[in-house]
């Protein structure tokens, strides 16, 4: 199929069969909802596939102004991303179908699904800045009504500090988009960096802090100190597929961004070595510790795993700060690691909560004997996010130290692998807990009183996959290293 | 097209609004079908007009030597008149709705349609006197509808709406003085007629006079501290505070600035000098205050107009960047933000017509009663955040632009001002947005049973704004090139 029909169809389909269905009032029965929920999924899915399998091109659309052309392009990177995001979207879209039966307001729940997937795939296949800045808005307004799903007062308030959060994070990302525009080429992404060094010339410390607004601006996404109070305040509101979702993919859009505005506009020479690295590294690694600190004292099992959301994606953000391809390709191989892993967790926690109310860690006594197979998944990934061979995380955690290592900036070569092994060590401690008290509740512990009662079987298979995952991401990475590498190696 | 024509589309309305007192109508329809009909045949005048434009200029009034009441279009007139010609006849549509419940119908519409001719005389305005003129006749006739339902704040308001306007016509009447004195001619020529270099001496003394004309224009734009008055006025009805407090009063100030700036006192003397980054901060500290009230203010009307203030500045601070880039930014801003906000304007005044709510806490659960008011106000909220695909984001990205290529680094200042303003404009408006999709948990839906969307009368107006924001957020290309060649001087 012609690659420009192929990306449009994969960004329109799901955006204009969401839109249906929110606009189908008469559309009250759950069956039907989720029939036709179902069929726009399988079709999303085939055309995303179609997308990512196409070639790289290049695709006009229009112009907004005569200077800001609206363009689609689907490199590399960009099929990174979309392959992990679309993946993550299906298979917690297929837990959605049982779980949403408790919290209701499907037909509402299913559209906004639908856009937001349309939203992911946009900011997969922008080309330039102001298209992907278009999806970035886009993105966050349509998971808007993810997290508030439920409507309580908590949720709306948790909503609202998302929206605005990362609006804030757009906008200071906006201020150096200006910039950007005076002084490069050309705003399409191309690696290597689009900056026009004459023009530029005198204006770097304008520049650099333009760089340093865009980088903290889109960090925001991701969780990154310190604007990251909305993450674990909106993503445990959400339903817990929608928190998978969120936790386990749209906040990697942030992690895009973070990557097309350094490695693809402004440049890592650019950047390297100045002020706005150490800054942009400073800040990551204290997320990644802080992050894992206050998930350490958490008992909400859902608010723990957005805390660890704040900390594993600063390790992504470290990977990328560090400027050089090791770290990068550790950064690339983590967002996939993290998402699978990421949205096998919230799942667990979904089913748990689905099946027996459960929500704090402590109530998680026995857990293990009742639902064996979702504790086990959820012991499986946690493993794999401590990095315990031969699980997906640790293959991730070896190339970001190493990167970190080979990178040779003082200070930061032997604090970040450190920091690293620390944060490591807390993950083992927040996420091990939930497996220890779920098989090994205690001697006073009455067995008698449990039963089986393991979700069915449309939540537990994506379960069961997610975890299967996870370890074949660490058992077989070469494929995916020799993919990523492979354009990493143009970047810088 | 006869120069004479420029007299007639400013008098015809005057004509209309006059007769709209004194003939004895036989029923409120019939009136109505009167004034649209008049209200159209100017617009469609104007169009005309504008579309082939006589060169030349017509004198109304010749009070001595080089004083003068003259009419001419120029490109600058040409984007105003247009704009109000376009919108005018939708709110005077929307206003046929709205009025229904208020008393005085024929004294409103009387004032309504004359302040349409003398909104456009200060458009065709060729010198600074004509324009002078007519700004304070814009005071006095506009005056009667702020006054309208003479409850006590309504009076309170229209004094204090009195006081400030008159007060800063007289700052600009200063100004005035000094463009004709020291100036080679009082009309208005793209790049100034200052005569500066007999009078270098005087240098400081006539960048003062620049900062207090702008501060006396400025008040009817409601810059800082000179804008108090427009979210009192906000008692006025519904079609007032959207056209007039939105739209044409407020952009007279605007645009008069424009003028005062770029064709009177012109950019190449104040461009550098402490005048420039003077009135480039108020405008600055103005875009962030008048968002900061915004967010505090719980009336919906007083909210829009805090809004209005913030946004008035945006246009003030592209035309201070003072480079032909920054008209360009102003006047996208100009049109943009008109559209944007008589449109949030009229989506509140359909709430409070339809459900006599009026406060921001009283709208839970609106937005399913009402989908297409609420999903109008939905739209119009996003382009006023700069949502991109939206004309918001367009005029936005024009200011930015203009500020960072002039390389002024106070002017850098002044996009983190827009961002600010931004995010702020993102919590006032999604507050709104989000109480009346998502209501509390226990909001009780038989409270609002029987709320419902307004008749066609107000959605036609709504329907016709949307398209045009989208139309101006996807496909702004033409106009960019109009504004273009007005700030380069060719139209």
């Amino acid at each position: 199929m012609n690659e420009s029909v192929s990306l449009l169809a994969a960004i329109l389909f799901p955006v204009l069969s969401g839109a249906v269905l929110l606009l189908l009032k008469k559309l009250n029965d759950r069956r039907k909802v989720l029939i036709y929920a179902g069929i726009a999924m399988g079709i999303a899915g085939v055309l995303i596939l179609n997308a990512l399998l196409g070639k790289e091109k290049e695709i006009l659309l229009f112009f907004l102004t005569e200077d800001i052309p609206i363009v689609l392009k689907l490199d590399n990177m960009g099929k990174w991303f979309l392959a992990i995001m679309s993946l993550i979207w299906i298979l917690a879209g297929i837990f959605s179908f049982p779980y949403m039966k408790h919290e209701g307001k499907e037909r509402r729940y299913f559209g906004f699904y639908l856009i937001t997937l349309g939203a992911m795939a946009g900011l997969g296949c922008a080309g330039n800045l102001v298209t992907m800045y278009a999806f970035f808005e886009f993105l966050t307004l349509a998971s808007f009504p993810l997290v508030i799903h439920n409507q309580s007062r908590e949720a709306v308030m948790a909503g609202l500090k998302y929206l605005f959060y990362s609006l804030f994070g757009a906008y200071m990302a906006l201020f150096g988009l200006f910039f950007l525009c005076r002084y490069t080429d050309t705003i399409s992404f191309i690696p290597g960096g689009t900056l026009n060094m004459e023009l530029a010339k005198g204006n770097e410390s304008v520049l650099l802090l333009a760089a340093c607004l865009m980088i903290v601006g889109f960090s925001v996404k991701a969780g990154m100190f310190p604007l990251h109070a909305w993450l674990p305040t909106a993503h445990p509101v959400a339903p817990a597929p929608a928190s998978a979702l969120l936790s386990g993919v749209i906040v990697k859009a942030g992690v895009l961004a973070v990557i097309r505005v350094i490695f693809y506009e402004f440049g890592a020479d650019f950047i390297r070595g100045t002020w706005v690295q150490y800054v942009f590294m400073t800040l990551s690694l204290i997320t990644v510790f802080m992050g894992s600190m206050l998930a350490f004292r958490e008992n909400g099992l859902k608010k723990r795993l957005a805390y660890s959301t704040v900390s594993q994606l600063s390790y992504i953000l470290f990977g990328i700060a560090l400027l050089n391809p090791v770290a990068l390709t550790g950064s690339l191989l983590h967002v996939a690691g993290h998402a699978v892993i990421k949205c096998a967790l919230f799942l667990c926690a979904g089913a748990v909560i689905f099946q027996t109310g459960i929500t704090t860690v402590d109530g998680l006594k026995g857990i293990g004997k009742k639902m064996p197979v979702t504790i086990w998944c959820f012991t499986i990934v946690s493993l794999g996010l401590i990095g315990i061979p031969p699980t997906g995380g640790f293959i991730s955690k070896w190339y970001l130290a190493v990167g970190a290592l080979e990178s040779g900036i003082k200070g930061f070569q032997y604090a970040g692998p450190i920091v690293l092994l620390v944060s490591a060590l807390l993950t083992a401690g927040y996420l091990l807990p939930v497996t220890i008290k779920g098989f090994f509740p205690g001697t006073d512990f009455d067995y008698g009183e449990t039963k089986k009662c393991e979700a069915g079987a449309a939540m537990t298979i994506p379960i069961v996959i997610l975890a299967a995952l996870s370890v074949l991401i660490g058992m077989f990475p070469n494929t995916f290293i020799e993919f990523i590498s492979a354009f990493t190696a143009g970047l810088m | 097209m006869n120069e004479v024509m420029l007299l007639f589309i400013v008098l015809f309305p005057f004509a209309a609004g006059v007769l709209v007192s004194l003939i004895p109508f036989k029923n409120r329809k019939a009136m109505l079908i009167f004034i649209e009909t008049a209200v159209i045949i100017n617009s469609i005048m104007v169009w005309m007009i504008l579309l082939n434009r006589p060169a030349g200029t017509f004198t109304m009034l010749k009070f001595s030597g080089n004083l003068s009441v003259t009419f001419h279009i120029d490109g600058l007139a040409t984007v105003f008149a247009g704009l109000v010609s376009l919108l005018w006849p939708l709110a005077t549509l929307y206003s046929f709705e709205y009025m229904k419940h208020e008393n005085h119908e024929k004294i409103f519409f009387t004032f309504y349609v004359i302040t349409y001719g003398v909104t456009l005389g200060i458009a065709t305005s060729a010198n600074i006197l004509s324009m002078y003129f007519f700004y304070e006749l814009l005071t006095l006739v506009t005056t009667p509808l702020v006054l309208h339902t003479l409850k006590r704040e309504a009076v309170l308001a229209a004094r204090t709406y009195l006081y400030y306007s008159i007060g800063g016509a007289a700052f600009a009447f200063i100004g005035m003085i000094f463009v004709i004195i020291y100036g080679s001619t009082s009309d208005f020529i793209y790049g100034g007629v200052m005569n500066i270099a007999p009078h270098a001496e005087n240098t400081n003394l006539l960048l003062f006079i620049y900062v207090l004309a702008f501060m006396g224009f400025g008040v009817k734009a409601a810059v800082c501290p000179f804008c108090a008055w427009l979210p009192q006025a906000g008692v006025a009805p519904t079609p007032v505070t959207a056209l007039l407090h939105a739209v044409a009063v407020v952009k007279s100030g605007a645009f008069a600035i424009m003028r005062l700036t770029y064709y009177s006192f012109g950019t190449d003397f104040l461009k550098g000098t402490w005048a420039q980054y003077t009135v480039m901060g108020v405008t600055i500290f103005t875009i962030v205050f008048g968002c900061s009230m915004a967010v505090k203010e719980r009336h919906i009307k007083r909210r829009l107009a805090y809004s209005t203030i913030s946004n008035l500045s945006y246009i003030l601070f592209g035309v201070t960047i003072m480079t032909p880039l920054g008209l360009v930014g102003a006047l996208t801003h100009l049109v943009c933000h008109a559209v944007m906000k008589i449109c949030s304007f009229f989506c509140a005044g359909a709430i409070m017509y339809k459900t006599e709510k009026s406060y921001v806490y009283e709208l839970d659960g609106l937005g399913r009663k009402m989908p297409m008011t609420f999903g109008i106000f939905t739209v119009s909220a996003l382009a006023l955040m700069g949502v991109p695909g939206l004309c918001g984001f367009i005029s936005k990205f024009n200011l930015a632009k203009a500020a960072v290529e002039s390389q002024n680094t106070f002017s850098y200042v002044g996009i983190g001002a827009l961002l600010i303003s931004a995010i702020l404009t993102a919590i006032y408006m999604m507050g709104i947005v989000v109480r009346a999709y998502f209501p509390r948990q226990d909001f009780d839906q038989e409270t609002i049973a029987d709320a419902k969307d307004p008749n066609w009368m107000m959605l036609l107006p709504l329907g016709l704004f949307t398209v045009a924001m989208l139309a101006l957020g996807l496909y702004p290309t033409p106009l960019l090139e109009l504004f273009r060649n007005i700030a380069m001087g060719l139209f």
